[in-house]
């Protein structure tokens, strides 16, 4: 594998991701349940883990996988629906965003934010709230 | 003559880095296809000997589009790529048709032993 061409390819791919992500983010704040918007956080998540994987940036891979599991619940639960959920994938953006731009600086990839790793770890296998909804306090 | 491929995965990190693995060992990659829908037409056009398929894709899923090939192809070959944890989606894209599977990140090894077999099975 040549690093330069595929660190190149990753900027690229995961540069339109983390936008797309942020799009979708603004819309699932709109409606938590919207189901295309969850489809597509919950895809470019998945594609970050793989090219992080693939290139070795395990923060990168790890909170991504992280935010998939999140995600992939919410899938199944047919939408976000818990109130911690939003800002939660919010924090997830900006902490990729961060990592993607340690990578285009050139410098090692940040370690993930130990207390958002422990929020998402700590919402592992937790049940369904038992009330819906929830708004996320960042705005973008 | 070189086994010819289709490589349908939504991200173009992924179909360069397959290409990159499969193409000096002798595969061609003849399409790339982004999403599931897309690699059901391509396959449709090219007639591949042999498609990479990602599981997780947009507009139909990996295993919905393996459905289509088999249903259009049933001697298709298709190996899955998949990642760790997708166990049971890749257990129903190999009883949807698909004869193996990778798994992400690549041992480019794995991805051509993987390849090979699939090729070389007998009808």
């Amino acid at each position: 594998m040549d690093p330069v061409k595929y660190r190149h390819l990753f900027l690229e791919e995961a540069t339109e991701h983390l936008a797309e992500i942020g799009r979708a983010l603004i819309v699932l704040e709109k409606d938590p349940r919207d189901a295309e918007a969850l489809e597509q956080v919950f895809r470019m998540t998945h594609s970050l883990k793989g090219m992080g994987a693939s290139l070795g940036y395990e923060a990168v891979s790890g909170l991504s996988h992280l935010l998939e599991d999140r995600l992939g619940t919410y899938r199944e639960r047919g939408g976000i629906d818990d109130p911690e959920g939003l800002p939660l994938l919010f924090r997830g953006l900006e902490s990729l965003e961060r990592m993607v731009e340690a990578v285009r600086a050139g410098e090692a990839v940040p370690v993930e934010d130990p207390e958002l790793i422990a929020d998402l770890e700590a919402c592992r296998g937790a049940p369904p709230p038992k009330k819906a909804g929830g708004r996320a306090d960042r705005r973008r | 003559m070189a086994c010819r491929v289709l490589v349908a995965d939504d991200a173009r990190f992924m179909r360069q880095l397959i290409r990159d693995i499969i193409e000096p060992e002798g595969f061609e990659v003849v399409g790339e296809a982004g999403d599931g829908r897309e690699a059901v037409e391509e396959f449709q056009r090219l007639q591949p000997d042999l498609v990479t398929m990602d599981v997780v894709m947009p507009k139909r899923s990996g295993i919905e589009a393996v459905r289509d090939i088999m249903a259009l192809d049933p001697t298709a070959r298709v190996a899955m790529v998949s990642a760790l944890g997708q166990e049971a989606l890749v257990m129903e894209a190999l009883e949807a048709g698909a004869q193996d599977y990778v798994v992400k990140p690549f041992k480019p090894e794995v991805v051509l032993e993987t390849l090979r077999k699939i090729s070389e099975k007998e009808e």
